[in-house]
């Protein structure tokens, strides 16, 4: 679901800037990483640098191509990450998310939250608002515009867990898109978790009130 | 020695702990002739996924002077529910809830698996954690752009429940009351004038006036003692709003004339930050984030001047005693980073600009606390947001690494005593029977560290007190307990207990076997840290003639060789790469400060002082490998004959990932062989290093600069610079064929190093 890859950093402010990884790909990297590269080579205790016993070319080049592939080919050494570089917007067989089946669902969450503090449900409205201009107004990519229909999908499943790490996930790898709107989308989703434990443990309360009222005909209650 | 190898990693994986020694010498006199010191390098929050903790308590030695925790080393009578204290031998009863216990019926802290085990407090009320943003409004509108994204995004990183506070700053400071509704209000201080805690307090209006009317009554405190101030609010109240309030963010409006710096108020409004926790959370883990885009131009803690044509100070005007703002400036930030780490809470700098921001001035503020450094060319970088991002990495239990007002108390068995420590944490001041000279932070079995995560580590040193001719103790083992009471980011207390025992030897007898379980890594990070300890203090030079005379020393105790026969100077297998360590030790900018500004090197010394071993190592001697098509990866002397034309090599310095493709590879990569189908080996020789790269750099904190360079290119000069010069300009022709790259340079080469090592260790005249 959240999208895995690596951008190039920021050549113009810093040249030896890193790549950035996206969120999905910093997640994965949770909990202690084997460190692959910490082995050293002793230096010789006669003192002469060991000659390594690889080819060295002798002089200006052209040298000849590098050994074609018809040799066994050595697989890279490591299983690491994807290779850098994958597309995240390529997804032709899929339509695009379609504004409508995004924004119907956050309304119909923002109407029930309507029991909450009218401030916060105005904010939250006015962002809602905010995101519908920018949609329509063709400010949002591909991918924000995706992970919003999953965001939506997974709201409407009660998977709140779900829907909260893809918030995370866009405010992570597309903060300048979405920062105006989506801490309205964020409280949205809080909110409806808050609201729907409280509906489960009142009709918990009330299930157990109505087992308490079934007590056997002629057995007196210990008061 | 396989043995010792796997002993040493087995306990480092285990307990976090690494000794220089794990065969320690039985006498004080044995143990100073031995060079390197007893001491261990300590992780006090090492990860182990494998280790649920208890939900009880510790049971601790009624004895008031020792307070040791129940381990597996005491010894226990399980008929008369009585366990002996390994450390003061007293006898102390078992609590009621033990009453069941037997020998096949153990609790968890007497199995010797559990060496390490963690104890959550349950008593206490949780308070949650707290974070004060202090940001720089000076910076450039990208930049500023840049940053305020990623304070927007960390609102959605935080827990719900975590406080949040806003201060700005340019030429004012501003204080934000975060308020869920109606129009935003600030306090606003000028920025030139500092203010006692107690002023801040007022000001802000956290202090209670006295009640004259309600004499009979004492002062109720209105809240509860964890509820917010009008200052920080929870992120589950105010996330709306504060984002809202960052979006709204305008530069510093002062205008900033030709041939000016702006005025930027930075000790002033840390002073705020800390005086406002200060008053409404003390004593409850909070971090202090001060982002910064250039030096501080006004008020108390200034760095320099606001005209441009007076540059901010380089090592040179330090030297020369012409660094006018230096001392001051840093009292206060001292000043600033003692009464936050006694308040319990640390400050973190993340300093972004292309010159120097005063991380010289400030670094104590990081140092003492705990808090991080993070230096960077902008905010506007990958290198900045994706570190800031990594700060709320979570663990693989969902919780937060970061940990907060830990003490650490460290006991130790009657033989040995405490002389210090060194990394980020401040004295407690607590004197005790196992506490001697001063090293490092010393003078106490105690220390604080405000701000940590599961590699931090210190570095602590013993004295060994039995004198010589004193039998070795019975039962021939030394013991050392590391107790950790620190806040969990899940806001639990807990308290982590680590005892561990080595055996004693005589070193006369019995020096092999402390050769052999000499641990030349660990020995290696902690001659370090005590060398760049030193150099805060002392002149370059002198540390480097203190370290040159240390290893000369041991070289003289544990080589093998004929006396005044250098060619016959021989180190075991155990010794064998701590030459090396300390050869790159002094070609580091740890100790070099040539050719980095002051705030650089106060960035590399503050990350030296904190990281585990394996990543201390790296920083000291940088690794080396290399990709070709003549085998599979593999590591490779960090040496000039290791630049080859047919080969990749990945260096990783720690703090930069370097790539570097030699001549022919460089060559067939511009022909474009590997966008031919028949040439698919060379696209995944080429692919190779970029994916081990990118694993390391997907998890270090902070991220490293990536370099991607080649044969030629200016910069395969961060290569150059640290492999050691064996090849120069001055030997080219000596070697006869030409192998490698030469370095131009006038450094000396480790085989000239070690020659001169060499011929001291066997001279009798050292």
């Amino acid at each position: 679901m959240a999208e895995l890859y690596v951008k190039p950093g920021n050549k113009e402010r810093g040249w030896n800037d890193p790549p950035q990884f996206s969120y999905g790909l910093q997640t994965q990297a949770g909990g202690p990483r084997r460190s692959l590269l910490t082995k050293r080579v002793a230096a010789p205790q006669d003192g002469s640098p060991r000659v390594p016993a690889s080819e060295t070319s002798p002089g200006p080049p052209p040298m000849g191509p590098p050994p074609p592939s018809s040799k066994a080919p050595r697989s890279p050494p490591v299983g690491s990450g994807p290779a850098s570089g994958v597309e995240p917007t390529s997804f032709p067989v899929e339509s695009e998310a379609v504004m409508e089946d995004v924004l119907r669902p956050l309304e119909q969450a923002l109407e029930d939250c309507r029991g909450h503090t009218r401030q916060v449900c105005d904010d939250i409205s006015r962002r809602l608002a905010l995101l519908q201009e920018q949609w329509a107004g063709g400010k949002l990519s591909i991918p924000v515009k995706k992970r919003m229909a999953l965001l939506v999908q997974e709201l409407s499943s009660h998977r709140w867990d779900a829907a909260d790490d893809i918030h995370r996930s866009l405010m992570v790898d597309h903060v300048t898109e979405v920062s105006q709107w989506m801490v309205g989308v964020k409280r949205l989703i809080a909110e409806k978790r808050s609201l729907f434990s409280e509906e489960a443990a009142n009709e918990e309360k009330s299930a157990a009130t109505a087992e308490k009222n079934h007590t056997i005909p002629g057995f007196q209650q210990a008061s | 020695m396989a043995t010792y190898l796997e002993f040493i990693q087995q306990n480092e994986e285990r307990d976090g702990v690494r000794f220089s020694w794990n065969v320690w010498p039985s006498s004080r006199l044995e143990a100073t002739r031995m060079v390197v010191p007893l001491a261990c390098l300590l992780t006090p929050l090492k990860e182990r996924p494998d280790l649920p903790p208890v939900q009880y308590e510790p049971v601790l030695c009624s004895r008031p002077t020792c307070k040791a925790v129940l381990n597996p080393l005491c010894q226990v009578d399980y008929r008369a529910k009585l366990w002996a204290c390994n450390f003061c031998f007293q006898r102390n009863q078992f609590p009621p809830a033990y009453g069941g216990i037997s020998e096949v019926n153990q609790p968890a802290e007497l199995m010797p698996q559990f060496s390490t085990i963690e104890y959550v407090i349950q008593r206490g009320a949780q308070s949650p954690l707290i974070f004060l943003y202090v940001v720089d409004t000076c910076l450039e509108e990208d930049d500023l752009q840049a940053l305020k994204e990623s304070l927007q995004m960390s609102l959605s990183l935080l827990p719900p429940d975590a406080l949040v506070g806003l201060i700005t700053f340019g030429r004012m400071v501003q204080v934000h009351e975060l308020s869920c509704e109606g129009i935003s209000k600030s306090y606003v201080f000028r920025g030139t004038k500092d203010l006692t805690a107690k002023q801040i307090q007022d000001m802000l209006g956290l202090t209670k006036p006295a009640m004259p009317m309600q004499q009979a009554r004492p002062a109720q405190p209105q809240e509860h003692p964890f509820a917010s101030s009008r200052f920080l609010q929870p992120v589950h109240k105010i996330d709306m709003n504060l984002t809202d309030l960052l979006g709204e963010l305008q530069r510093d409006p002062w205008p900033v004339t030709q041939g000016k710096r702006p005025l930027r108020s930075t000790g002033v409004a840390l002073s705020i930050a800390v005086g406002l926790l200060e008053g409404t959370f003390p004593n409850t883990g909070a971090r202090i984030m001060l982002f910064t885009g250039g030096p501080p131009t006004q008020g108390p803690g200034m760095v320099v001047g606001d005209e441009l044509k007076i540059p901010i100070r380089s090592w040179h005007d330090i030297e020369k005693d012409n660094a006018r703002f230096m001392k001051k400036a840093t009292k206060h930030y001292e000043m600033l980073a003692n009464r936050t780490a006694a308040n319990g809470h640390c400050i973190d700098i993340y300093a972004c600009a292309l010159d120097q921001t005063g991380l010289l001035e400030m670094k104590c503020c990081a140092n003492l606390t705990g808090g991080y450094m993070v230096m960077g060319d902008s905010f506007n970088t990958s290198l900045f947001k994706q570190t800031f991002q990594r700060i709320f990495t979570k663990d693989f239990n969902g919780d937060f690494r970061m940990a907060f007002g830990a003490t650490l108390d460290v006991k130790t068995s009657r033989e040995l005593k405490i002389a210090g420590a060194i990394g980020p944490c401040v004295s407690l001041n607590v004197k005790g029977p196992c506490v001697s000279e001063n090293l490092g932070v010393g003078g106490t079995s105690q220390w604080k560290i405000c701000g940590l995560d599961p590699t931090s580590t210190l570095g602590i040193y013993f004295e060994v007190v039995n004198q010589h001719n004193t039998p070795i103790p019975q039962g021939g083992r030394g013991a050392i307990q590391f107790v950790t009471h620190y806040q969990h980011s899940s806001t639990q207390r807990r308290i982590r207990v680590t005892t561990i025992a080595r055996n004693w030897a005589d070193v006369q007898s019995q020096l092999r076997h402390i050769e052999a379980a000499f641990d030349q890594e660990a020995a290696a990070v902690l001659m370090a840290r005590l060398g760049v300890f030193r150099a805060e203090s002392e002149e370059g030079p002198d540390v480097l003639r203190w370290l040159d005379r240390q290893l000369i020393r041991l070289c003289q105790k544990f080589g093998q060789y004929n006396k005044e026969d250098p060619t016959s100077f021989r180190l075991s297998d155990s010794f064998s790469l701590y030459p090396q360590f300390m050869f790159h030790l002094r070609r580091s900018p740890f100790l070099q400060v040539f050719n980095n500004s002051p705030d650089e090197s106060s960035y590399y010394r503050h990350h030296f002082a904190r990281q585990d071993l394996t990543q201390s190592l790296i920083m000291i001697q940088p690794i080396l490998y290399s990709y070709s098509f003549h085998g599979p990866p593999e590591p490779v002397l960090l040496d000039s004959s290791s630049i080859l034309a047919d080969r990749i090599l990945l260096m990783d310095t720690f703090f930069q990932i370097v790539i570097y493709l030699g001549e022919t590879i460089a060559q067939w990569r511009k022909a474009g062989y590997q966008d031919m189908p028949e040439y698919e080996n060379f696209k995944h020789l080429l692919q190779a290093p970029l994916d081990d790269a990118q694993e390391i750099l997907q998890a270090r904190f902070p991220m490293p600069r990536y370099i991607n360079t080649e044969h030629g290119g200016s910069q395969a000069r961060f290569l150059l610079s640290k492999v050691n010069p064996s090849q120069t300009h001055n030997n080219l022709y000596a070697w006869g064929q030409e192998t490698g790259a030469p370095i131009l340079t006038d450094d000396v080469s480790l085989q000239v190093f070690m020659d001169h090592l060499k011929k001291l260790a066997v001279s009798s005249a050292c």
